[in-house]
């Protein structure tokens, strides 16, 4: 088996554990949260017989064991049960707002990487000098509030003294634009909308670099400070006494062993701002999945609070294999892991 | 006649907190064409600081005073720009290190850092040229399966396997002048002995001048014609080889040899303690090259 598939399977192995302990512990839990679900979502005027029918379709009166036996079983059939807030299947309330959380995610992890790796690699280069000195002092700002701090802060900036971008929302509601992906910027362009397109933009950007502000920070010093250990490696004297140009150095000598060691972290800062994503969507009043989830989670919506759950630790892992992918890709040592005999 | 290389009241200071600390006080050194020529001393005598003088790369280090002449080829590399120095590493002057395995970068093939090495020349060199050449070189240094070895991470190959490939790299380009900074010190004491016999023959067949840096004098004694002693950023002692193995003139060649009487792989010389000898004049032996 080659390496990388040998990496991937494992991952894929631990990951099945992970989603199995992290849906028995959320399953236990929300069990635990005092409290009647039928009763909260049937409203004080029900009937005790109507909440009791609700109590036994959804076997809420059977020993915990034998409920998530029958959680296991829908789940393995794709079913993720009804919400009793929305009173529709949960797998069409999390297609509805997963992908704006997505969207806001995705558009801020590759802010992250686009910017903070090339700060970083800046400052490396002129390790020592003013723009060093200049990355390394905004880096500091930028990671020393977290990001739902810096939400509030560019909105009252650039929305409310300078009314640049819109305050809340994802869309200008004169738009209407049919829903294919679910990610407006997709939808906007499939619609063939530009100036829908611009909009959804528009409205993306401020909570995007609210997200991201934090992530590029950290990105751009833990570059700046692999590569600068990397700089005092003989590879990079034995660079420099071939004459390479700099910029040529600090991208293939400097640059490239440096992100492996990295890319573990950044990886593991993109799948933090999921959780990041929630307080930020808060305060842009962005419809992704972080309003539903305080939403059932407020309501004992039990079958929606498991699946909000799973779908986020799915995402989770997802991204773990992907980078671990891409560092099996980077280096050599990995993908060659069996030694040629010399 | 003209030397190659011709370095004449070479000082270097190093700016610290300190002030001004000196690090070379006057060097005189030169190598003629294709002349193998050895600088010894002890650790911290100023032996790097002289090769990466030559390289240019100290020139261009902020807190770096360098000062005297630095002729190579005719021109004067102190007084240079840095683009015109850069033009000459990799090209008419070249570099072996210390350790061969950590020399090289992990991440990139032999195959990609040949070329990358070669197109220092002719950027439009191809791939397939530059394996083509390549595979030419590393027959030179008795590497017998060279596809093998091209297509390999440097991880992947033996220490002894490297030092080769990075002496076929260091000449690929058919520099003058080849600076060679106690190459093999890391590897064991056989492997070093052979690639150094190898570098030996290789430099004579192509007519490469070499600057040999070493703290063991009897590494030496094998390769060069020539020998500089160091000590402490003076050059003390200047001759044939021979004759500063029959007959060395200063106390501290004495002591150096006393010292060192074979090759060693690892580890420092034990060097003697300071003796106010070691501070006597320089001692020139007639009959070398310069
Ligand atoms: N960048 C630098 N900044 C300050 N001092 C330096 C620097 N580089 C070298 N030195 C000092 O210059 C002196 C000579 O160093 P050099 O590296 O040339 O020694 P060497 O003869 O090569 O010794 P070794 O056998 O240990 O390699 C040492 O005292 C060292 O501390
Ligand atoms: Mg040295």
């Amino acid at each position: 088996m080659s390496p990388v598939l040998r990496i991937l399977s494992r991952r894929l192995g631990i990951s099945v554990i992970v989603l199995i302990g992290v849906s028995m512990l959320i399953f236990a839990i929300a069990r635990v949260i005092p409290g009647d679900p039928a009763r909260i979502a049937l409203g004080p005027n029900a009937t005790d017989d109507q909440v009791a029918a609700i109590r036994a379709e959804m076997h809420l009166d059977e020993p915990i064991v034998a409920q998530y036996g029958y959680f296991v079983a829908d789940v393995l059939r794709g079913d993720l049960g009804e919400s009793l807030y929305t009173n529709r299947r949960v797998t069409t309330d999390i297609a509805e707002f997963l992908p704006a959380t997505l969207e806001l995610v995705i558009v801020a992890g590759f802010m992250m990487v686009a910017i903070g790796l090339p700060l970083g690699i800046l400052a490396a280069r002129h390790r020592g000098r003013w723009p060093d000195h200049v990355v390394r002092v905004l880096t500091l700002l930028t990671v020393s509030a977290p990001s739902f701090v810096w939400a509030v802060i560019l909105m009252l900036l650039f929305s409310f003294y300078l009314p640049l971008f819109p305050v809340a929302g994802r869309l200008n509601d004169s738009y209407d634009i049919a829903r294919t992906t679910g990610f407006l910027t997709v939808d906007t362009l499939l619609a063939g909308n530009f100036a829908a397109f611009i909009d959804a933009l528009h409205h993306l950007i401020l909570p995007a670099i609210a997200l991201a502000l934090s992530g590029i920070g950290q990105a751009a010093r833990l570059t700046r400070a692999n590569m600068v250990e990397t700089y005092d490696k003989p590879y990079i004297e034995m660079a420099q006494a071939f004459g390479f140009f700099p910029s040529r150095i600090a991208r293939r000598y400097a640059f490239k062993p440096s992100l492996i060691p990295s890319l573990t972290i950044i990886g593991l800062d993109f799948a933090a701002m999921l959780g990041n994503a929630f307080l930020v969507e808060a305060v842009f009043a962005w419809p992704g999945l972080s309003r539903y989830g305080v939403a059932v989670i407020l309501r004992k919506d039990l079958n929606a609070i498991m699946g909000t759950v799973l779908v986020i630790a799915l995402t989770f892992l997802v991204v773990n294999i992907i980078v671990d992918l891409l560092i099996a890709f980077l280096n050599p040592r990995i993908r060659h892991s069996t030694r040629a005999t010399s | 006649m003209s030397n190659l290389l011709d370095i004449r009241d070479l000082k270097l200071a190093f700016k610290g907190l300190s002030g001004l600390s000196e690090v070379l006080h006057g060097i005189d050194l030169s190598i003629a064409a294709g002349e193998r020529v050895a600088l010894v001393g002890e650790s911290g005598s100023g032996k790097s600081v002289t090769a990466r003088i030559i390289l240019g790369l100290l020139q261009e280090t902020p807190n770096a005073r360098v000062s005297g002449e630095v002729e190579f080829d005719g021109r004067d590399i102190t007084a240079m720009r840095p683009r015109d120095r850069a033009r000459l590493r990799g090209t008419e002057m070249s570099m072996i290190f210390q350790d061969p395995t950590s020399s090289l970068n992990p991440t990139f093939t032999i195959a990609c850092q040949f070329a990358e090495v070669m197109r220092r020349r002719d950027p439009r060199m191809k791939q397939a040229e530059c394996d083509a050449r390549a595979t030419e070189m590393l027959t030179e240094v008795s590497i017998p399966d060279p596809e093998r070895v091209l297509n390999a991470y440097p991880f992947q190959l033996s220490g002894g396997m490297n030092q080769r490939v990075m002496i076929a790299m260091a000449l690929v380009n058919n520099p003058k002048l080849l600076l060679a900074d106690e190459p093999g010190t890391a590897l064991d004491v056989s492997v070093q002995a052979q690639t150094l016999r190898l570098m030996h023959d290789l430099v004579e067949m192509h007519h490469t001048a070499v600057l040999f840096i070493s703290h063991n004098l009897g590494v030496v004694r094998e390769f060069a014609d020539r020998v500089y002693v160091i000590y402490r950023g003076r050059i003390v002692e200047e001759g044939p080889t021979d004759a500063i193995f029959h007959a060395p003139g200063h106390a501290y060649t004495r002591a150096l040899m006393d010292a060192v009487p074979r090759i060693t792989g690892a580890g420092l010389p034990e060097v003697p303690e300071v003796s106010d000898d070691f501070l006597a004049p320089m001692v020139r032996h007639d009959g070398g090259a310069a």
